[in-house]
């Protein structure tokens, strides 16, 4: 067996301004900037990712949403222009990925093992989400590593967030499997909003700051609870609260990306580096790393994470 | 006059991507019957709502001349791409924002390159106008609006047209019962997945027949709630406002499942 790992993951939520704020060639709006705390807490994330050296970047977006299953990119080369519906005087971006196949098809296989329907996307005229292409080009403008992208199935909305967020722990565990057995050094990508009580109408002036702030207190004080016990590393107290901070917060982990990361990383007590915290059209979004190869969880000093940090220990709290 | 002619349709790929599938014969069939009235009515324009084009912000106008691609569905990228070539009354869309805004509702219109048009929009203009005859005004699903502002746009909308001396077709794109298959089954076995979604949908199909609108009234917010319609029968809110509200009876053209959930092809007497 290939001992392939995972090295990091990231909460990397997509709100398209920040590619908007940061003009980049590829987006064809432009801005006087924007949201500078945000991107410059994603430059932290790219220099640590660029240390990283990874083999594959794994992306979990909640704006490919799936009916049947949990579903993985599966065509080696993509490209398109990607025009956010919601809001598409900030987002038209034109983009080319390259798909790590080999390993998708490795996770999907995992996934059936365990139970959960899972197929792969093999058409090549697809139109891959925004979600994704914005997580992406914020961690890695360059485009330089090949992905894995996967939906959102809508089990957590359909079902309850309890049997959505159970099925996404399964998910993670596979995904693990599959990045071991495929001798992938790989980072996973949570792309959610924390909070997502938000605007309803945009300022004349997008970026204009004097107008960007949390659009709700008792959002901005679950979400700093939330960071705050993140970076003491207090992984479980986060999971047994993560239902009510769903409820309560309207928060965006709901569609399961940041679930699926931490049962892929074995639920790690470790605390979580916060690069940034800021509001977008009133929402509430951090960007936070693990990174195991400094925890010694990966790498050269790899050890087996924690058993303590199996989510099974947890899911009675959550029920 | 209101509305010249007015339908509810399903926006689910699958009747357009595997029409020979026998379970979803009557819904194909129901949409040729459905396009058949919808040539005969003549309109100058077709006022289209679908469910599954979402909105968070503002209402959503699309105000682009001519929109052309291949799409392919986020759920069905297994069944091929829908080609689609849809022409817009431009003219007709940025009166609708405008007067929709002037009552209070706030509304934007669209005009970029590639901007994702949705399945249902898609189907149900490839089912209803195959030769893409009549231009298309098309509002969005605004999440946070409910049934009463949705009949409000269409209401406005209509009048917006009369005002521009135009005859309009007004066409809801959604489904009914929203209890789905969520694993793969083999397809010339679908039917709807709920029993008790299926009494459902009959009993709300009847009541359109027979023009019921009290009843209508009193029932459809369980109807949205217990067998969860889709977008809690927003499409539905849509067509009434363009309509005048009352219902005068219907055709169902068809009835049938989308892989669990249900689908009908309406066609509503004026
Ligand atoms: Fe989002």
């Amino acid at each position: 067996m290939a001992n392939g790992e995972i090295v990091a993951g990231f909460l990397a939520p997509h709100p398209p301004h920040l590619v908007y704020g940061e003009n980049p060639p590829q987006n064809e709006p432009k801005s006087e900037g924007g949201w500078e705390p945000l991107r410059w807490a994603y430059e932290r994330a790219r220099k640590s990712l660029d240390e990283l050296q990874p083999d594959v970047l794994l992306v979990h977006s909640p704006h490919w949403i799936t009916q049947v299953g949990h579903h993985f990119l599966g065509v080696r080369h993509l490209s398109g222009k990607s025009v956010d519906p919601i809001f598409p005087n900030l987002f038209r971006y034109t983009f080319e990925l390259e798909v790590d196949v080999e390993l998708a098809e490795a996770c999907c296989e995992k996934a059936a093992q365990r139970g959960l329907t899972a197929m792969m996307m093999r058409n090549p005229k697809f139109r891959v989400d925004y979600g994704t292409i914005t997580t992406l080009h914020m961690i890695r403008p360059q485009w330089d590593i090949p992905i894995v992208g996967i939906s959102a199935n809508n089990s957590p909305y359909y079902l309850t967030t309890e049997e959505g967020l159970d099925e996404m722990d399964t998910l993670g565990k596979a995904t693990r499997e599959a990045i071991e057995e495929t001798g992938r050094r790989a980072v996973l990508l949570a792309s959610n909003t924390l909070c997502h009580w938000h605007f309803h109408e945009e300022p004349d002036t997008p970026e204009d700051m004097s107008r960007e702030h949390p659009q709700s207190y008792d959002g901005y004080k679950w979400d700093m609870r939330m960071i705050e016990l993140l970076r003491q590393g207090k992984t479980a107290e986060v999971f047994r609260l993560l239902p009510q901070f769903i409820d309560e917060a309207f928060a965006e982990v709901k569609s399961g990306a940041f679930t699926w990361m931490f049962a892929a990383m074995g639920y790690p007590e470790l605390p979580g580096e916060l690069h940034g915290y800021g509001t977008v059209i009133g929402t509430g979004n951090a960007v936070m790393e693990w990174n195991l190869v400094k925890a010694g969880l990966a790498g050269a000093a790899a050890a087996p994470p924690s058993a303590a940090g199996d989510r099974a220990a947890y899911a009675g709290a959550m029920r | 006059m209101t509305a010249v002619s007015a339908f509810l349709v399903p926006g689910s790929p699958l009747h357009l991507l595997r029409p020979d599938n026998p379970p979803w014969r009557p819904i194909v069939a129901g949409f040729e019957r459905a396009a058949r009235a919808l040539a005969m009515s003549r309109p100058d324009a077709v006022l289209l709502y679908s469910t599954q084009w979402i909105a968070v912000l503002d209402a959503l106008w699309q105000a682009r001349p001519r929109l052309t691609g291949a799409h392919v569905d986020e759920n069905w990228h297994d069944y091929g791409d829908m080609a689609f070539d849809i022409r817009v009354d431009t003219d007709l869309a940025e009166a609708c924002v405008n007067a929709v805004k002037a009552a209070g509702i706030s509304s934007k219109s669209v005009d970029y390159d590639q901007f994702p048009i949705d399945s249902g929009t898609i189907v149900a203009t490839r089912l209803l106008d195959p030769d893409g005859r009549f231009p298309l005004v098309m509002a969005a699903n605004n999440l946070y609006h409910d049934a009463a502002t949705t009949m409000r746009m269409a209401e406005i909308a209509t009048a917006t047209a009369r005002a521009q001396n135009k005859k309009v077709a007004v066409v809801g794109v959604g489904g009914l019962s929203g209890t789905v298959f969520r694993e793969p089954i083999a397809i010339e076995e679908d039917r709807i997945a709920a029993e008790e979604d299926d009494t459902w949908n009959r009993r709300i199909l009847r009541l359109l027949e027979k023009g019921e609108t009290g009843r209508l009234d009193a029932e459809v917010e369980n109807y949205a709630r217990e067998a969860r319609v889709d977008m809690g029968f927003k499409h539905f809110a849509w067509i009434r406002g363009a309509i005048g509200g009352r219902i005068f009876g219907a055709r169902v053209h068809g009835y049938g499942p989308a892989h669990g959930a249900g689908a009908a092809v309406i066609e509503f007497r004026l």
